[in-house]
């Protein structure tokens, strides 16, 4: 409020001066010399300085990162470890540019720059530049594209996935059954909630998942947990840290135990939330998405309250890609799935709170996703939301 | 005087540069090769550009009356979701779609600035905070309204993709530009400008609103109604942030997200603030932040900048542009002092 009334005082006053008799005129074109002015230093200085580029050859890899930071601990970074693990092996060179919007033009904008820089493998996490690379791989027929999560479309939810292209997608649903699975077994009984970002396919699979998992152990492997409607939460957006703290306090102050987080920042809200009842005695949990939270959870010690975490191994296939178009085997015009069959998804090799027999017993569930014999649907159907 | 203030900013940006081990000559060639290199790129910043020329002349307009609107986001996300609304529902011909659009975003913009007006002018309330609290409300109406009424087939996050008939783009300029994403939104800013600018310099309405911002009650005093014109310069403020969110939402982008409460509107202060609140001002000003955001990502490309140190030397730039009033006024001290010594 301060602030606001000295702008608008020191407005007035420098105005003032400005505006009493024939002055005033004065003062309009003495305003629009201003303006130019402005664009005509900024012309001058761009002459100047243009002219003085270095043209690069050779295989370099860029990515555009999605909404969020590099070090998203999820997403964009599960991406951008998987380029540098490349490019580390393979010696190459690697930018990641950061799109100051999440339109389509922003996008189609950062992509144009790491063309125009020579970086013509171009790595794009997220749903959100299907129609970005739509237009991206007609522009830039020669450059490589890999888009996760998605599919090139005009907008119409068709498919057009051109030959400098391959999409990706996870079968988040899997990843999310085990990780149910696996939290049903540790905990036995109980009750367990979730807590999505936006509603998004992605997001819901894990949901789905994750339910029919909960449903699965209760069936099969004698566990009795419990899971609400009323717990079944999607916040809204994908980085609004404290409406997820408030949201796991709600429902831990019910009686959960056990949430399942795939909600970016709101994740780490909830995380946050778990970290302060636990280091007090209480017995909560969270189960991590995307990538291993372990570490994100440690409250003392190396106690952690991710009990575990429903994973895609999106660094192993952003450094697959990668590694295919070094060899020269870049499966252009493809859409890829990863799922349990080919170890695209499923929980972190170590998890120091699963017992070995819970383990075991996942393992199991895990082969047995990956011959077949268990069916994991990508559909609401009768599930919450 | 702004001059001055933009040299300080981009000094300022060039000491960062150095400062994190990067050459701020080479820096600053590759951030404007970025924004001017090619015919698609300079169409690029115009249309990055553009909306903030709408909300740099929002800001500036409602600070001639003396008002601070921080409003311009909120009012922007109405006024695209108005003109959305009207793209997504009618399959009228282009020009007539347009022009109703259009309309729609002026009075869904005027409409979000004219409660704060009122506020003002009847209880008192500081147009800050009223402004503060549109935006939130903006935001989640538009949350509400876009799943509930023009969700896509899949994503609940976003409208439907607005068709071209619906769209400130036009394939002549996108050709001439070589598909950049120009659209018709610049003239209407260019018109915006020389509106405004007639209005304030030209008519007895700027002359009032201007009254009343310089001192409210010797305005009154005079005979001005104080009140009325506070309410109708939150109002045309409103509609000029409307406008932009037009030219934003169904212009430069292809679609209306929810979620995101547009930086623009913000940035429109900074805008504001380096044009010293003159519409022509403004124009250089929305033009030079367009060429900072648009040329970035070229910088960072071509450079080992990282990306969220690029993002800290832009917002330096702007940073020290807007300061550009401070340093007029202690440059007319220092003239009087050095004036006073003669």
């Amino acid at each position: 409020m301060k602030l606001a009334f000295n702008l608008t005082k020191i407005d007035s006053s420098e105005d003032n001066k400005l505006h009493y008799g024939r002055k005033k005129m004065k003062g309009d074109t003495k305003l629009f010399k201003k303006g130019i002015g402005i664009l005509v230093v900024v012309l001058v200085i761009a002459l100047a300085l243009a002219g003085c580029s270095k043209e690069t050859t050779g295989f370099k890899v860029g990515m555009v990162t999605d909404a969020g930071t590099i070090d998203d601990k999820s997403f964009n970074q599960g991406t951008w470890e998987g380029v540098l693990r490349a490019a580390e092996e393979l010696k190459l060179e690697t930018k990641y540019l950061k799109p100051s919007g999440t339109t389509e033009a922003d996008y189609i904008k950062e992509i144009s720059n790491l063309y125009d820089a020579g970086f013509k493998f171009i790595v794009t996490p997220g749903f959100k530049f299907e129609t970005a690379i739509f237009q991206a791989q007609d522009k830039y027929p020669d450059a490589k594209f890999v888009l996760i999560d998605g599919y090139p479309h005009s907008g119409d939810y068709a498919p057009v996935v051109k030959e400098n292209t391959v999409s990706i997608f996870f079968a988040e649903h899997e990843s999310g059954f085990l990780a149910a699975v696996a939290t049903a077994l540790q905990l036995k009984e109980g009750e367990v909630g979730f807590i999505g970002g936006m509603e998004i396919p992605a997001v819901q699979k894990f949901n789905w998942g994750f339910q029919q998992g909960i449903k699965y152990a209760n069936e099969n492997l004698g566990t009795n947990i419990t899971i609400k409607a009323e717990n079944v939460i999607y916040q809204g957006s994908f980085d609004n840290v404290a409406a997820g703290q408030q949201l796991a306090a709600q429902m831990f102050d019910k009686g959960v135990k056990a949430i399942f987080c795939a909600a970016g920042g709101v994740g780490v809200g909830a995380i946050n939330e778990a970290k302060s009842r636990a280091k007090t005695g209480e017995e909560v949990w969270i189960v991590g998405v995307d990538v291993d939270q372990y570490a994100e959870g440690i409250y003392e010690g190396d106690k952690s309250i991710i009990i575990t975490s429903a994973m895609k191994y999106i660094d192993q296939v952003s450094y697959d890609m990668i590694k295919a178009e070094y060899e020269g085997k870049f499966p252009g015009g493809e859409t890829l799935v990863f799922d349990a069959k080919n170890n695209g998804v499923g929980i972190p090799a170590k998890n120091p709170n699963l017992s070995d027999e819970v383990q075991a017993k996942v393992a199991d569930v895990f082969k047995k996703l990956q011959t077949g014999e268990i069916k994991v649907s990508d559909q609401q159907g009768s599930l919450i939301k | 005087m702004p001059l001055v203030a933009g040299v300080l900013g981009l000094l300022a940006g060039a000491v960062l540069m150095a400062a994190t081990g990067n050459n701020p000559f080479q820096g600053y060639a590759y951030l404007f090769r970025g924004g001017l290199m090619n015919i698609e790129r300079i169409g690029n910043s115009l249309a990055t550009a553009t909306p903030l020329i709408f909300t740099g002349l929002s800001v500036a307009f409602a600070f001639k009356t003396g008002l601070f609107n921080i409003g311009a986001a909120g009012q922007m996300l109405i006024g695209g979701m108005c003109a959305t609304a009207v793209g997504l529902t009618f399959m009228w011909p282009k020009p007539l779609l347009l022009t109703v659009m259009i309309i729609a975003a002026i009075i869904g913009g005027a409409a979000w600035g004219i409660v704060p007006g009122l506020l003002k002018a009847k209880f008192n309330v500081h147009e800050v905070v009223a402004t503060i609290m549109m935006n939130w409300i903006a935001y989640w109406t538009v949350y509400y309204v876009v799943p509930a009424y023009f969700k896509g087939t899949y994503l609940e996050t976003e409208s439907r993709r607005i068709p071209y008939a619906a769209s400130l783009k036009v394939s002549w300029l996108t050709d001439m530009f070589n598909g950049s994403y120009i659209n018709l939104g610049f003239f209407l800013a260019i018109i915006a400008v020389v509106v405004i600018a007639f209005i304030l310099e030209r008519t007895t309405l700027g002359y009032e609103l201007k009254a009343v911002g310089y001192n409210r009650h010797a305005a009154e005093y005079a005979g001005i109604r104080a009140n009325r014109n506070i309410v109708l310069s939150m109002m045309i403020a409103g509609a000029l942030a409307g406008l932009g969110g037009a030219a934003f939402y169904v212009g430069y982008a292809s679609n209306i997200q929810i979620g995101v409460l547009p930086s623009q509107g913000y940035d429109g202060i900074a805008v504001s603030l380096l044009g010293t609140n003159s519409p022509w001002g403004v124009f250089g000003a929305a033009i030079f932040f367009g060429l900072l955001h648009s040329g970035k990502g070229f910088m960072n490309a071509m450079t080992k900048i990282p990306p969220e140190i690029a993002d800290t030397i832009i917002a330096t730039i702007i940073y020290f542009s807007a300061t550009s009033i401070l340093i007029e006024r202690n440059w007319d001290k220092l003239r009087k002092r050095m004036g006073g010594a003669k």
